[in-house]
């Protein structure tokens, strides 16, 4: 969280993690597409010759709270290509949130651990406190064959505190429900550090209504 | 983790496109429309600046100390002021502002003049501003009422009034219609560059942040070296210390062990005579060990001192060969040895005849029953190897040989082709590791020549001559190589 008083301005980042071809960048894509162009910029994007995400992948969103405050809301992704750990670092560096872009075929399981651990230790390097990070998983890719059963999802929300959200983001599908848990586990977090609600009178509901009344959430089981 | 990233930086107008490109664009929409534009960057700092014709008037009006004066906070208004409306500056008569830009003000001067003032907004941030004029309004009469020459006495009426005419005469519309096209190509440039601006410094953070991960690995591998280092140290001494301790109680054993057998305590009977010859043999079997040890800690720790004397290498294969003479006939192999008749050189002698016990009890060892053993010393010729003229000595046997991919190891100490508990031949590991180390010693090569089951040759090339007094046994276990040079 970057806070400017004197230009009443509130930045917020939000790191989308994951494995290689998990679906963080189309995470990004389809927010882009519902979010109305007045309170979105350009959806940023620095891929490889073969289309994979090279440095990172930036969308920032914008409102004015009622009391005056410019909140920007920064969503990045980071490469999921395992060559590019470094790059993972600086990205994560300084996150306020994270949403975690899992693959929900058995045969991933293996994977997701692995940039599971691989975002913890990274983490720790950065001088983030894993545990601390409000952290939403997002089980993505629920309409491919072999996917994790409703139940074996259930047994993987129960193993730890972190929301999950099931979603097929090509569809638009869990897109927004998962950008909803993981600013919403943002905010709450900010406030019980920072205090936000108090200092910037701006309450949960007013933060989440201002980004949620601008996006079409027609096709998802947000109510704005 | 480097310092802030530039991901978590505000963007810059000037870090995102170039002051020559915003120049070349200002300069070409001015010759264009005929209308002077500036941009200015958040600080109000001003990065390209196109005047027409009708920026001198202005600057006449500037070159005179009350113009000055009182230009000065119409200038202030438009690089400093806010970009919001006031009374001062309204918002400008616009029907369809351009999508993404916020609507531009409208800042009249005192003379007259008007300004355009469009704020630049990229990704919902402020980046600076341009500056539209002046124009006249096409409706205004030539003088303003504001315009009281009483006050400006320093002012060249007749001059102004010249420059007043080639000032644009436009109107806000018009103004607004260049609006679109100019934004657009600004916002395309803004985006590019960020892309560009985004891409070289995360290149460089990336290499940078990489560069750090490996230098914490270097530390990591160095720190790790020095603790193999000092448990090598700690290894050699404690070897060098036991073997000592060892030998020193065995000596004993081994001399009242020889005088008990050659009767100095009085007759023996068969039996007794028999147990001590076996602690006789087996005290020496494991001194044996035991130097051997002693040796390959001296070798590792680097201590191994070399006494060249002048030697006859033939004369050492044939003391050599006497020495193992007794096994070699109760395993019935036959033993061939070919040795030149002149065979001088300089050479530790002990250490030499050590390296050919080892080799031929080697060869005897793995070798089976009615085998042969070959040993050949060649006449003094040029060594390419050492560069320096020299012996080759061959030791081959018809044994089991050495498997291709176990070939590298076996001059590791400790190193064993078969290292299991079942093996079928005894002994430490050390013999081969000695003779590599004692050959080196001399500023010569050992290397071998093998395969499962097709026997094995061990060719020593020795210089006529070590090349210096002492040589360096290169350590076992040096991992990194040190190339300081200052």
């Amino acid at each position: 969280m970057q806070l400017n008083h004197e230009k009443r301005e509130l930045t917020i980042k939000i790191v989308y993690y994951g494995p290689g071809l998990s679906g963080k960048t189309t995470n990004l894509q389809v927010i882009h597409s519902k979010a109305q162009p007045s309170m979105r910029g350009q959806l940023l994007c620095i891929p490889t010759h073969d289309d994979r995400t090279l440095f990172f992948d930036l969308l920032p969103v914008y409102f004015k709270s009622k009391s005056g405050i410019k909140i920007k809301l920064k969503l990045f992704t980071v490469p999921g290509q395992v060559i590019h750990n470094s790059t993972r670092r600086i990205v994560l560096q300084g996150s306020d949130a994270v949403a975690f872009i899992a693959d929900s075929r058995h045969k991933a399981t293996e994977e997701n651990n692995t940039y599971w651990r691989n975002m913890r230790q990274n983490m720790r390097e950065v001088g983030l406190d894993p545990q601390s990070v409000p952290t939403v998983i997002q089980f993505n890719k629920r309409d491919l064959p072999d996917t994790q059963t409703d139940e074996e999802l259930e047994k993987i929300r129960a193993r730890g505190k972190e929301p999950v959200v099931g979603a097929i983001a090509i569809q638009g599908v869990g897109v927004l429900e998962t950008l909803f848990a993981v600013l919403q586990a943002a905010y709450r977090d900010l406030d019980a550090r920072s205090n936000i609600s108090l200092n910037l009178n701006m309450d949960e509901e007013e933060f989440l209504a201002k980004i949620f009344r601008h996006m079409d959430t027609s096709s998802s089981s947000l109510h704005f | 983790m480097v310092s802030e990233s530039v991901l978590d930086k505000k963007l810059l107008l000037k870090n995102l496109v170039s002051s020559e490109a915003l120049s070349q664009m200002v300069r070409e929409f001015a010759e264009l429309h005929h209308i002077g534009i500036r941009i200015f960057d958040e600080e109000g700092q001003k990065l390209a600046d196109a005047k027409t014709d009708g920026g001198e008037f202005c600057s006449a009006v500037f070159a005179t100390p009350s113009g000055r004066q009182t230009c000065a906070a119409v200038v202030s208004r438009l690089t400093n002021g806010p970009l919001t409306p006031d009374e001062h500056a309204p918002l400008a008569l616009i029907e369809t502002p351009p999508p993404g830009t916020p609507p531009p003000l409208v800042i009249s001067c005192y003379a007259g003049l008007r300004y355009l003032l469009m704020p630049i907004v990229f990704d919902g941030d402020i980046l600076g501003r341009v500056v539209f004029g002046p124009f006249f309004p096409e409706q205004l009469q030539p003088w303003p009422a504001s315009l009281d020459t009483t006050n400006h006495s320093d002012w060249d009426m007749e001059q102004l009034a010249k420059l007043a005419e080639n000032v644009e005469r436009s109107s806000e519309s018009k103004l607004l219609r260049i609006l679109l096209p100019f934004s657009s190509i600004l916002h395309l440039l803004i985006a590019s560059g960020q892309r560009a601006f985004y891409a070289s410094s995360m290149q460089v953070e990336t290499t940078l942040e990489h560069a750090r991960e490996l230098e914490n690995q270097n530390r990591k591998l160095l720190q790790m070296n020095e603790r193999l280092r000092e448990l090598d140290r700690l290894k050699s001494s404690f070897l060098a210390t036991v073997s000592h301790e060892l030998r020193t109680p065995l000596t004993s054993i081994i001399g009242y062990s020889e005088m008990l057998s050659d009767g100095l305590a009085g007759p023996m009977n068969m039996e007794q005579s028999e147990y001590v010859s076996t602690i006789l043999e087996r005290s020496q079997s494991l001194l044996g060990l035991i130097s051997s040890m002693l040796d390959i800690t001296q070798i590792e720790a680097g201590k191994v001192h070399m006494n060249f004397e002048p030697i006859s290498l033939g004369e050492l294969v044939r003391l050599s060969l006497a020495s193992v003479r007794p096994w070699v006939a109760k395993k019935k192999i036959t033993v061939t040895a070919h040795i030149p008749a002149h065979s001088d050189a300089v050479g530790d002698k002990e250490r030499l005849k050590q390296v050919l016990i080892n080799l031929l009890t080697n060869a005897i060892k793995f070798t089976l029953p009615q085998g042969k053993i070959s040993v050949v010393l060649t006449e003094k010729e040029y060594q390419e190897e050492l560069k320096a003229p020299g012996y080759r000595l061959w030791v081959e046997d018809t044994g089991i040989g050495i498997p291709k991919d176990q070939l590298d190891n076996v001059f590791r100490s400790f190193f064993q082709v078969d290292s299991s508990s079942t093996r079928e031949f005894g002994g430490t590991g050390l013999g081969l590791a000695i003779v590599k180390g004692f050959v080196e010693g001399h500023g010569g090569v050992v290397r071998v020549l093998s395969d499962s089951n097709q026997g094995s040759r061990f060719t020593v090339v020795l210089p006529q001559t070590p090349p210096q007094e002492e040589m360096d046994i290169p350590h076992p276990v040096s991992i990194l190589p040190s190339d300081d040079r200052f």
